[in-house]
């Protein structure tokens, strides 16, 4: 049965961000929320796709759609809330009136509850699902997988001729193949089955290993499990021949080495046994537990071979070794009470990366823990609880930032409202008015004189009263003209002096006219400049933002919801670390009972063999031994 | 009556033996219970402060948002998207082998979210990808729009030409 729960662990990652969902396409060509919904929930972001669902049946009021709440049920599962999702499930499902799930959906989704409970260890539960499927309606996509389950699930029951039949149904090009055979092996070696056969079966299952995603390793995987049922049915040379197809490198290499050694030692071959448990010993941390068995399995070795001193030096090397791992483990026990232990691990989750799919990421590089932690994630039942807590912990960070964020959107309105308020009680637009008035006024004025000054265009307009009355004396002089033929000198100078008159009150006619164009321009383009003001001072004025108001009432609401959330979630989430504390606590007092067995019997081996050798001897050997 | 009085005691001896366990379990149920609403109550939560955020950072006259969707494409895979509006690359967006399947199955997701002033603005869309047999195809699509003081929803639509036997592109502009 325990390798039964190995395999559905190695399985259960291939479901890792797999979408669970029926296949249904989105009806309404323009329906943004569902579409999203639909985006989000495929693609694995499954709280995003609640929160839409929530907000369409909410739209939706009793009318809401049994697609819907399906959707909303593998959300849930998706999340790790499989309680809920199941009730909402059955509901669903099993109503057999409900003409909005077509066959082919209702199968799917009665797989992907299945495969969440195989995947969850709820196997009775997992084969009441696979019961209601009829496989001419499952998707073609996961027929072999349906097969892989339903036989797993069958086998666990204990009918392995209906296992046989969903076996013999996965294609042989399937990465599932692989995976059934190997259950098949197991099963034959719970059954009491003759092991030519059970040899056979693994041996197919080995072939049958390239379609995986990692050979190697399943390779490694069943080369061990074959080894150690070789092993224990007494068969030695048959479990050699497997153990030693194992891969030095592996994550099976400790496992692997350990029953090689025990393997050999039962084939009487004990120098060939000291050397995997040397390279064992020597490679891996003591904090493994086959590298603990190892300790006292060379000493035991050693004294087959007669060598007892060396196996006295040995054991009581073991001693000393079990005294350090007792400390160690003692020590992952106090921080463990400290928090040292969990809330590292926690602190480096990914940040909105949560739910069951979501797997926790165990590199932890400088922690005294990390070899123990890895040890005991292996464990399924650890490994849920642990997921439980990392939600809490991502969601308590998730509350808190939402907190900040909600702080942010009152500066933001108090920001918006005081612009607001300036826009309001800005004096602009009576002073651009004004501004704009008199500059007006001034054109006015400047527009007046000009054509008064500038109509004339031989310039008199710019003249002095002297000049004027010159002017006008030259006027009056013009009928005179006629009658100074004879002092035509006289006439000449009149003229000279009427021409220098008027060239003078032409330069000064031309200069002016420029200099005040000029002005004109310059004062036309601040009557421009202001009247554009006022334009955009008053559209200001009208459209002024009012945004920040409504919100005040939602943001306070909204805090105050997040705050008690909070202080509730503080509490659910030290009631799960103690739980996950207990969990790891309870095995870690195991493994130092069990330390403490073996420390006990290298003490008394010990102590056997200090009677049966001599000083001399055990001061050379120990040394020896030691380096 | 001594025999029921012993088996009462017997009863009551057993189900204090039981009691702890009972109580264990269901304190776990409870709490197992307990993370489950939790989880749900933070998932309402986030999505009302979410379309707080939404309602309060982007609003209604200025909002602007572009989507993107592939329906029925089945020879594509939309490998990114970069959108530029005006002269501004405004995003870019990697895309998860997931992600393609989940807008094939009809998601729509929101690419881009802002403000934007009323006026005539362009967005040009830069779709990279892969078709079926792993060539790599790159189209840029323009689409020239006016935007008054309401929201502006665009859509990228990635379809499938029957009769041409490829992907179209397009911005389509939401009524």
């Amino acid at each position: 049965m325990r390798w039964f729960c190995v395999i559905a662990i190695a399985v259960s990652s291939f479901a890792l961000a797999e979408d669970l969902l029926p296949e249904q396409h989105r009806s309404s060509g323009q329906d943004a929320v569902y579409g999203q919904l639909l985006f989000s929930l495929h693609s694995g972001d499954y709280q995003k796709s609640l929160g839409l669902n929530q907000i369409l049946q909410k739209r939706q009021g009793k009318k809401s759609t049994s697609l819907l709440q399906i959707q909303q049920a593998t959300a849930m599962l998706g999340l790790g809330m499989s309680q809920q999702a199941k009730k909402q499930y059955k509901k669903l499902l099993r109503s057999k009136t409900n003409k909005d799930l077509s066959n082919a959906t209702r199968a799917q989704a009665w797989f992907y509850l299945a495969k969440h409970f195989y995947d969850k260890g709820m196997w009775k539960t997992a084969l009441q699902a696979i019961h209601q499927i009829n496989v001419k309606d499952i998707n073609p996509r996961l027929k072999d997988e349906f097969h892989f389950i339903a036989a797993t699930l069958e086998l666990f029951q204990g009918k392995a001729t209906l296992a046989d039949k969903h076996i013999l149904a996965i294609s042989t090009q399937s990465m599932w193949s692989a995976y059934a055979f190997l259950n098949l092996a197991v099963s034959y070696t719970e059954r009491d089955v003759h092991t030519s056969k059970v040899e056979a079966v693994f041996e197919k299952a080995k072939l049958l290993t390239k379609y995986t995603a990692h050979p190697e390793s399943l390779v490694d995987k069943i080369n061990l499990m074959a080894g150690q049922f070789f092993f224990a049915t007494g068969r030695g040379r048959s479990a050699i021949k497997h153990l030693k197809e194992v891969s030095l490198e592996g994550s099976f290499t400790s496992k692997a080495l350990l029953t090689y050694g025990w393997a050999l030692t039962e084939q009487w071959q004990y120098h060939d046994a000291l050397q995997p448990w040397y390279m064992l010993k020597t490679n891996h941390s003591p904090l493994n537990q086959d590298v603990q068995e190892t300790l006292i399995a060379i000493p035991h070795l050693l004294e087959k071979l007669n060598a007892k001193v060396m196996a006295l030096g040995a054991f009581d090397y073991a001693s000393e070794q079990y005294d350090l791992i007792y400390t160690q483990l003692e020590a992952s026990a106090l921080r463990l009470n400290t928090g040292e232990f969990i809330e590292p691990l926690l602190a480096q989750q990914v940040p909105d990366k949560w739910g069951a799919f979501s797997a926790i990421d165990l590199s932890l590089p400088d922690h005294p823990d990390r070899i123990y932690l890895k040890d005991v994630m292996s464990k399924s039942y650890f490994q849920g609880e642990l997921k439980n807590l990392r939600d809490l912990h991502v969601m308590r960070s998730q509350l808190k930032s939402g907190i900040e964020q909600l702080s942010a959107f009152d500066q933001l309105q108090n920001t918006r409202q005081d612009e607001y308020l300036k826009i309001k009680n800005d004096k602009r637009i009576n002073l651009t008015s004004r501004k704009l008035l008199k500059l007006n006024k001034r054109y006015k004025s400047l527009q007046n004189k000009i054509s008064k000054a500038f109509n004339n265009p031989n310039g008199v307009g710019l003249a002095s009263e002297y000049e004027k009355s010159q002017l006008a004396r030259f006027n009056e002089l013009k009928s005179d003209f006629n009658r100074l033929d004879g002092h035509s000198h006289y006439l000449q100078r009149l003229r000279r002096v009427e021409g220098v008159l008027k060239w003078s009150l032409s330069q000064r006619y031309y200069e002016r006219k420029k200099e005040v164009s000029k002005n004109l321009a310059i004062l036309d383009g601040k009557i421009k400049k202001t009247q554009n003001q006022l334009k955009a001072a008053k559209l200001a004025f009208r459209f002024s933002p009012k945004s920040f108001r409504g919100f005040d009432k939602k943001v306070t609401r909204l805090r105050n919801k997040y705050k008690s959330q909070l202080t509730r979630l503080d509490v659910v989430y030290q009631k799960q670390r103690e739980k996950v504390g207990g969990i790891v606590k309870l095995d870690i007092k195991e493994r130092q009972k069990l330390v403490m067995d073996y420390q006990l019997q290298a003490r008394l081996a010990a102590a056997r063999l200090f009677d049966e050798t001599s000083n001399k001897h055990r001061v050379a050997a120990g040394t020896e031994f030691r380096q | 009556m001594k025999a029921i009085r012993t088996s009462i005691t017997v009863m009551l001896c057993l189900l204090s033996l039981l009691a702890p366990k009972i109580t264990l379990a269901a304190a776990q149920a409870d709490l197992d219970a307990s993370i489950e609403t939790l989880k749900s109550e933070v998932v309402q939560l986030n999505q009302e402060l979410f379309e707080l955020e939404e309602q309060l950072l982007y609003p209604a006259t200025t909002e602007f948002a572009v989507f993107v969707s592939m329906e029925a494409v089945d020879d594509f895979a939309v490998a990114s998207i970069k959108l530029t509006l005006d002269t501004e690359d405004i995003t870019s967006y990697l895309y998860t082998a997931a992600q393609v399947e989940a807008l094939r199955r009809g998601g729509i997701q929101k690419i881009f979210i802002g403000n934007l002033k009323p006026g005539l603005h362009k967005l040009s869309a830069q779709i990279l990808g892969k078709d079926s047999d792993g060539r790599s195809l790159k189209r840029t699509v323009v689409a020239d729009f006016g935007k008054a003081r309401a929201s502006k929803y665009l859509e990228i639509k990635i379809s499938n030409n029957e009769k041409q036997n490829r992907p179209d592109f397009a911005i389509v502009e939401w009524k």
